[in-house]
C-alpha cells in the first residue's frame, strides 16, 4: 500500500508512542509521572494524558525545581527532564535525601530519571557520584520529529544553538543524528546527502557510525537531503520576516507550534525597558481578556493555512475583509422567517461562529503585531540598506537611536549583529554600542558581547596594543575588503535589491511587481534565503557540472554518496573522467527535498522553500531542531 | 500495541480530557500537590494533538518489524542482558568477545559508539597514555557528549598536569570542558581554568558577573573594588570597555552605597538609566543642575558615560510622567561650547519627530508639543507629524509655512467658533495673505 509523504511525517507520532510505551512498560509498579514543564507542550504532540493513563501512569505533575516531590512508599515515580546538566545535577541533589532515608531496596528501583533527548553518558557518572547509583534508573527518551505543519517538523530541542553555536559544545548533536536516522528507516535513503558546515558534515558522518539500517520496507521518498548550519546563513533568521507566520514568531512567543496571543504582553513588548514605556502601553495591562493561542498548523487552523506564508499587509487587509463577510453574514439572522432559522441555528452557525472565534483571533493577533512593530517600513529599509552597505555610519546612527528611544534587549543587538555580519563592525564601534547597551540592561550583561563574538556575530574585543599599532590602524584607509557575507551572496545571488540610491522611490513598486516570483518576497524583495536558494538549484539543474558551476567557490559544501563524500566540482569532474554521466544523481529522479537546518529554521525560510516548491513542482520538507525568530538567537545569548 | 489506535472515539474522547484526569483518590493529595499536579492546573492543554484520528496509519506500514526492533533496541540504556535462546557454544564466544574487550584489547570504535547512543560503556581499560589520547581523538572527531564523558575520565585517571597537557593540545575539548564547568556551575574551577590557559579577558567577565550577583551590597563592592584594581595590574593587557564597565559598576554601587534613600526606590541589581531616571525624580532644579552633587541627573550620566540621547531620552519620559512640562526646555537647551556667553540653543540628540510621538503618547498638553513641532525646520514632515498628534496650532503653523491658504481657510471653518485655535488660524491667513506681494512671490510669478 502507499501512504504519502505527509503522512509518513504525521507517523513519527506512532513512532515516538512506541518508544515511550517501550520505556514505561519496562517500569513496574504504581507509576506516577512528574514532567518537566517545558516539556508538556511538545509531549502533547506525541500522546495524551489519557493514552499515559493507559499505560499505568497513575497521575502526572509538573516538576518543581524548587520543591521535591514526597513519595508514598508503593509508588514509583519517573522523572522526565530536558537533558540539561544543571536540570540534571538540580534534580539528584532533590532526590538525593529522599532516596537515601528511605530503606535501599535495590531490587526494585523507585525512581526513574527520562532525559529528552538523550541521557549523555556521563550522567551516569555523575548518579554514581551522588551516591544514587542503583536507587535511581536512567532511561533516555527521544521523540524525533515533531509535525508541525505541512512541510515543517521541529525536534523541538530548544538550546541546541547555544550549546553548539556559543559555547562549541556539540553534546546535542547524537540525538539529532539518531533521528536523522530515523527518517532515513521511514523514508528510505536519499540518494545525495549535501551538507554545508562543520557540523552539517559532523552529523551526516554520525548517522554512518551509528550503524547500517536494515532495508527498508517503502520506497525512497527524497531525491536528496540538504544539511545546512545556521551561521552559514544569519541573515535568513536575522532580518525581519515579511510574512505572516514570521511576523507572529516575532511578536508572540512560540510553544511548540502554537503561539500564545496576550494582549498585555508579548516578546516584543517584555523586551523593553518598563520605566521608558509610553503610558498608553502600560494602561493595557489592566482589563485583557485571557490569553488565547493559535495553532500553526493549516489542516487545524484553515485561517492560518490559507495566509501563512503572504505577506503581511496583504494578509492583515484579508482578515479584516474577512471578519466583516462574517458580520453581514450573521446580520442574515435577523431578516429570516421562523423555520429558516431553526434550520441555521442548527446547520450553519456553529459552524460560523466557530470560524468567527478563529478569525477574530488572527484579527487580534495582526493588530498586535502591527502596534509592536512600530515603523515596520524604516526597519526594513535600515535591513536593506545594512544588507547592501548603503553608508555605514548613518547605519550604526541609526541603530544608536533605535537602542535610545525604542531600547529592544535583543532586537538591537540583533540589528548590530546583522550589520556586522553583512559589512563588519569595528571593535571601536562595537564599543560605543555595548557601553550606551550596558547603560540601559545593566552592567551584569557585559559578557553577551563576548558569547555572541564567539558565534562570530560580533568582532572579538582584544586587548589594547602598543600605542604605535594603533595609531597605524587608526589611519583613515579606505578598506575594500569584502566580508565572507558579501562574497557568497553575490555568488549565490542572494541578494536580489541593489542599494544604488537612485531607486529610493521605485523600489517600492518593484517589490510589489517582484513579490510573487521571486523567493526573496519573505524578506520585501531584499534577499533569498540560502536555503531557498540551494533548493532551486538542486531541483533544476540537470547534470552535475550544472550544479558544481553554480556551487564554485563555496567552501564548507559536501556532497554525500554512496560511495564517499566529495565536492561538487569533484564529484562532476570525476563523472567526466570516467565518463559515467549515467550514473549522475542530477537531475533528480525523485523531486522531494529534505533540508534540516542544524541550529533553528526561521519561518521566513521555510516559506521560501515552500515557494520554490510550488515553482518547481517538488515537495520540500522543512526540520529544524526548533523554530525561532531572529530575537531568539540572540536571546540565547543570555541564558546564563 | 492495537488497544492505542483501536477506535476513533477514543481518540476523540480523550482529546477533551489532556491532562485532566478524573481520579478517584484525589482526597489524599495533600494541597500543595494539588496545586502543583496537572490536574489542578486549567492553563494548560486547550489543545490537544490527536492526530492519529486522522492518521489511520498503523506503525507496520512505517518500520519494518526489524527496525523497530532496532530502534527499540537503541533507546535502551542497558544492553549487557545476554539475549535469551542462544546456544551455549555462542553464549561462550560472546562472554569470550566481552571478556577480551573488557580486560585486554579495548575497542575504540565500539567504545565510541556505544557513548555516542548514550549508552554505559567501560574505559577502564583504557590504560595507557597513548590509548587514552587515542580514545579523546576519536569522540573529537565524531563530537557529541561522548567528549566530555572522556574528559571526565582522563580528569579522573590522570595527573593535573597530564590531563591540562592535553587540553591544550586540543582546543575544541577544552571549549567543551569550559561549557560543561559552566553548564555545571562550578565557578572557581571555571575561573581557574580560563586563567591557566591564558584566557584572563574571560576569567574577567566571569569574576564580574559572580560579583554582581553577590546579594550583599558591602562583599559586592569588595569584589568590584578588588577586581578592578586586580584588572588594571595584571599585565594581561586591557579592553577598554571592560575597563570602563567594570569601573561605572563600582562607581555606582559607591554611590548607592551613600545615598541610601535612593537604593530603597530602586529593585535589585539597577541598571545606570534605572538610576538615572531616579535622579529625575529627585531632582527639583532644572534650570541650573547643580554640577557639584552627584544625584544631579547630568553629573550622574556624566560619571557613568550615558551618552547624551540617553539622558535627554530619560529625562523627557520622567518629566513627562511627571507632567512637570516647564523643565522640558532646559534638558534641550544647551550652551554652545564654543560661546559660551551666546544665548542658550534648542538642541536634541535623537529624532525630534521620536520626541514628538512619545510625549503626544504621554499626553502631554498641546502647548507643549507645539513648542517641540516648531523646532522642525521641514513642513512637510511637520505637517505630517502636527496632524497626527492632533496639535492644531502646529498644523497651522505648518500650513502658514507651506503657504497652503486654501488649506488653512477649510481648517478655519472646521473650528469652533471664538476659540483660541480659531483666532490663531485668522491670524495665521491675515499673515500670509498681508505677504502675498513679498519680493520671494514676485519672483515666481515672473
Amino acid at each position: 500500500m502507499d501512504i504519502t509523504l505527509e503522512k509518513k511525517l504525521q507517523g513519527f507520532q506512532l513512532v515516538a508512542q512506541e518508544k515511550l510505551q517501550a520505556i514505561l512498560c519496562s517500569i513496574p509498579g504504581k507509576k506516577e509521572l512528574i514532567l518537566e514543564p517545558a516539556l508538556i507542550k511538545p509531549l502533547e504532540h506525541v500522546c495524551t494524558a489519557s493514552w499515559l493513563k493507559l499505560k499505568g501512569i497513575q497521575r502526572i505533575y509538573k516538576h518543581d525545581a524548587a520543591q521535591s516531590m514526597p513519595r508514598a512508599a508503593d509508588q514509583v515515580h519517573i522523572y522526565m527532564i530536558r537533558s540539561f546538566l544543571a536540570t540534571f545535577t538540580t534534580l539528584l541533589q532533590q532526590l538525593q535525601p529522599l532516596a537515601l532515608a528511605e530503606m535501599p531496596d535495590i531490587s526494585m528501583k523507585m525512581y526513574h530519571i527520562v532525559c529528552v533527548p538523550s541521557c549523555y553518558s556521563y550522567f551516569q557518572t555523575l548518579l554514581e557520584q551522588m551516591g544514587l547509583w542503583g536507587l535511581v534508573q536512567l532511561h533516555h527518551y527521544n521523540w524525533d520529529f515533531i509535525y508541525f505543519d505541512q512541510g515543517v517538523l521541529s525536534l523541538e530541542l530548544p538550546n541546541l544553538y547555544e550549546s553548539v553555536y556559543l559555547q562549541g559544545n556539540t553534546s546535542p548533536l547524537p540525538p539529532v543524528a539518531q533521528s536523522l536516522r530515523l527518517l532515513q528507516m521511514v523514508c528510505g535513503h536519499p540518494s545525495v546527502v549535501l551538507s554545508y558546515g562543520h557540523h552539517s558534515a559532523q552529523l551526516v558522518e554520525m548517522i554512518q557510525a551509528l550503524g547500517k539500517l536494515p532495508d527498508p520496507t517503502n520506497s525512497a521518498e527524497y531525491g536528496a537531503w540538504l544539511i545546512i548550519d545556521r551561521d552559514k546563513d544569519y541573515p535568513a533568521s536575522l532580518l525581519t520576516p515579511a510574512i505572516y507566520a514570521g511576523l507572529l514568531l516575532e511578536v508572540f512567543q512560540q510553544r511548540s507550534g502554537e503561539i500564545l496571543v496576550d494582549n498585555s504582553k508579548n516578546k516584543i513588548s517584555t523586551q523593553r525597558v518598563e520605566l521608558l514605556q509610553g503610558r498608553s502601553q502600560m494602561k493595557g495591562s489592566a482589563q485583557s481578556p485571557k490569553p488565547c493561542s493559535i495553532r500553526l498548523n493549516s489542516t487545524a487552523d484553515e485561517i492560518y493555512g490559507d495566509n501563512r506564508y503572504k505577506h503581511f499587509a496583504q494578509v492583515s487587509s484579508l482578515i479584516r475583509a474577512q471578519v466583516k463577510a462574517l458580520g453581514l453574514e450573521l446580520q442574515k439572522l435577523n431578516d429570516m422567517q421562523l423555520e429558516e432559522m431553526h434550520d441555521y441555528v442548527a446547520r450553519k452557525l456553529p459552524k460560523l461562529t466557530e470560524l468567527k472565534s478563529k478569525v477574530l483571533r488572527h484579527l487580534n493577533a495582526s493588530e498586535i503585531v502591527i502596534k509592536m512593530m512600530g515603523n515596520f517600513r524604516k526597519l526594513q529599509t535600515l535591513e536593506e540598506d545594512i544588507l547592501n552597505n548603503v553608508s555605514r555610519k548613518k547605519l550604526l546612527g541609526e541603530i544608536d537611536e533605535l537602542l535610545t528611544t525604542d531600547g529592544q534587549r535583543f532586537n538591537t543587538l540583533r540589528l548590530l549583529c546583522l550589520l556586522h555580519h553583512c559589512v563588519g563592525v569595528a571593535p571601536e564601534e562595537l564599543q560605543m554600542f555595548a557601553r550606551n547597551y550596558c547603560n540601559l540592561v545593566g552592567h551584569q550583561e557585559l559578557s553577551v558581547f563576548q558569547r555572541l563574538g564567539q558565534a562570530g556575530l560580533l568582532p572579538p574585543l582584544l586587548p589594547e596594543k602598543k600605542a604605535p599599532t594603533k595609531l597605524l590602524s587608526n589611519l583613515p584607509l579606505p578598506k575594500f575588503q569584502q566580508t565572507e557575507f558579501q562574497a557568497n551572496a553575490n555568488r549565490l545571488r542572494l541578494l536580489t535589491s541593489f542599494g544604488d540610491g537612485q531607486d529610493g522611490g521605485g523600489s517600492s513598486k518593484n517589490q510589489a511587481s517582484n513579490t510573487q516570483s521571486c523567493p526573496s518576497f519573505v524578506f520585501n524583495g531584499t534577499y533569498i534565503p540560502l536555503a531557498a536558494q540551494l533548493c532551486s538549484i538542486l531541483l533544476k539543474s540537470s547534470n552535475a557540472d550544472e550544479v558544481s558551476s553554480k556551487l564554485t567557490m563555496i567552501e564548507g559544501l559536501t556532497v554525500h554518496l554512496d560511495s564517499g563524500k566529495t565536492s561538487p566540482k569533484a564529484y562532476a569532474t570525476q563523472l567526466k573522467t570516467t565518463n559515467c554521466t549515467h550514473q549522475d544523481v542530477f537531475p533528480l529522479k525523485l523531486r522531494n527535498l529534505f533540508i534540516f537546518i542544524v541550529g533553528g529554521a526561521s519561518y521566513a525560510e521555510i516559506a521560501a522553500c515552500d515557494f520554490v516548491a510550488k515553482l518547481t513542482g517538488a515537495q520540500i520538507t522543512v526540520a529544524s531542531d526548533s523554530l525561532m525568530a531572529g530575537s531568539d538567537f540572540i536571546a540565547a545569548a543570555f541564558n546564563n | 500495541m492495537d488497544y492505542q489506535l483501536d477506535t476513533e472515539s477514543y481518540w476523540n474522547r480523550s482529546s477533551r480530557a489532556a491532562f485532566s484526569f478524573d481520579d478517584e483518590d484525589e482526597v489524599d493529595l495533600s494541597p500543595e500537590l494539588v496545586s502543583n499536579g496537572i490536574l489542578a492546573d486549567d492553563t494548560i492543554s486547550e489543545a490537544s494533538f490527536d492526530n492519529s484520528a486522522t492518521l489511520n496509519l498503523s506503525i507496520k506500514s512505517l518500520l519494518s518489524e526489524e527496525a523497530l526492533k532496532l530502534v527499540l533496541q537503541e533507546q535502551a540504556l542497558d544492553d549487557r542482558v545476554l539475549p535469551k535462546g542462544v546456544s551455549p557454544e555462542e553464549e561462550l564466544k560472546m562472554l569470550r568477545r566481552q571478556l577480551q574487550s573488557t580486560l585486554y584489547s579495548p575497542n575504540l570504535e565500539a567504545t565510541a559508539q556505544k557513548l555516542m547512543q548514550g549508552k554505559p560503556a567501560p574505559l577502564e581499560m583504557f590504560k595507557s597514555l597513548h590509548e587514552k589520547q587515542q580514545l579523546l581523538d576519536t569522540v573529537l572527531a565524531q563530537g557529541g557528549h561522548a567528549v566530555i564523558a572522556v574528559l571526565l575520565f582522563l580528569k579522573r585517571t590522570l595527573h593535573t598536569q597530564q590531563f591540562h597537557g592535553i587540553l591544550r593540545e586540543r582546543p575544541k575539548a577544552l571549549e567543551q570542558y569550559l561549557s560543561y564547568l559552566r553548564e555545571s556551575g562550578d565557578l572557581s574551577s571555571h575561573i581557574d581554568l580560563l586563567q591557566r590557559f591564558g584566557r584572563h579577558q574571560e576569567a574577567a567577565l566571569k569574576q564580574f558577573e559572580a560579583a554582581l550577583s553577590c546579594k550583599d551590597a558591602n562583599t559586592k563592592k569588595n569584589q568590584l573594588q578588588r577586581l578592578v584594581e586586580a584588572y588594571a595590574t595584571a599585565g594581561v593587557g586591557i579592553i577598554p570597555l571592560y575597563e570602563q564597565i567594570f569601573h561605572s559598576a563600582l562607581n555606582m554601587e559607591k554611590l548607592l552605597e551613600k545615598e541610601n534613600g535612593l537604593r530603597k526606590t530602586l529593585g535589585e541589581r539597577p541598571t545606570p538609566i534605572e538610576v538615572l531616571y531616579a535622579c529625575c525624580q529627585a531632582n527639583n532644579n532644572w534650570k541650573e543642575q547643580d554640577m557639584s552633587k552627584p544625584l544631579s541627573p547630568q553629573r550622574f550620566a556624566a560619571d557613568q558615560q550615558i551618552s547624551p540621547a540617553q539622558y535627554e531620552w530619560t529625562a523627557l519620559n520622567e518629566r513627562a510622567q511627571a507632567q512637570a512640562y516647564a523643565d522640558l526646555e532646559c534638558i534641550f537647551e544647551r550652551v554652545p561650547s564654543w560661546h559660551p556667553l551666546k544665548s542658550k540653543q534648542f538642541h536634541i540628540s535623537f529624532d525630534l519627530a521620536l520626541a514628538v510621538i512619545r510625549l503626544y503618547e504621554l499626553q502631554a498638553p498641546s502647548t507643549v508639543l507645539q513648542l517641540f513641532l516648531s523646532k522642525m525646520g521641514n513642513s512637510v514632515e511637520k505637517l505630517a507629524l502636527a496632524q497626527r498628534v492632533k496639535c492644531i496650532k502646529a498644523v497651522i503653523d505648518a500650513m502658514a509655512g507651506l503657504k497652503q491658504q486654501q488649506e488653512l481657510q477649510q481648517l478655519k471653518d472646521t473650528l469652533p467658533d471664538r476659540s483660541e485655535e480659531q483666532f490663531y488660524c485668522e491670524n495665521a491667513l491675515k499673515s500670509l495673505q498681508s505677504k502675498r506681494w513679498t519680493t520671494d512671490n514676485i519672483k515666481l510669478k515672473l
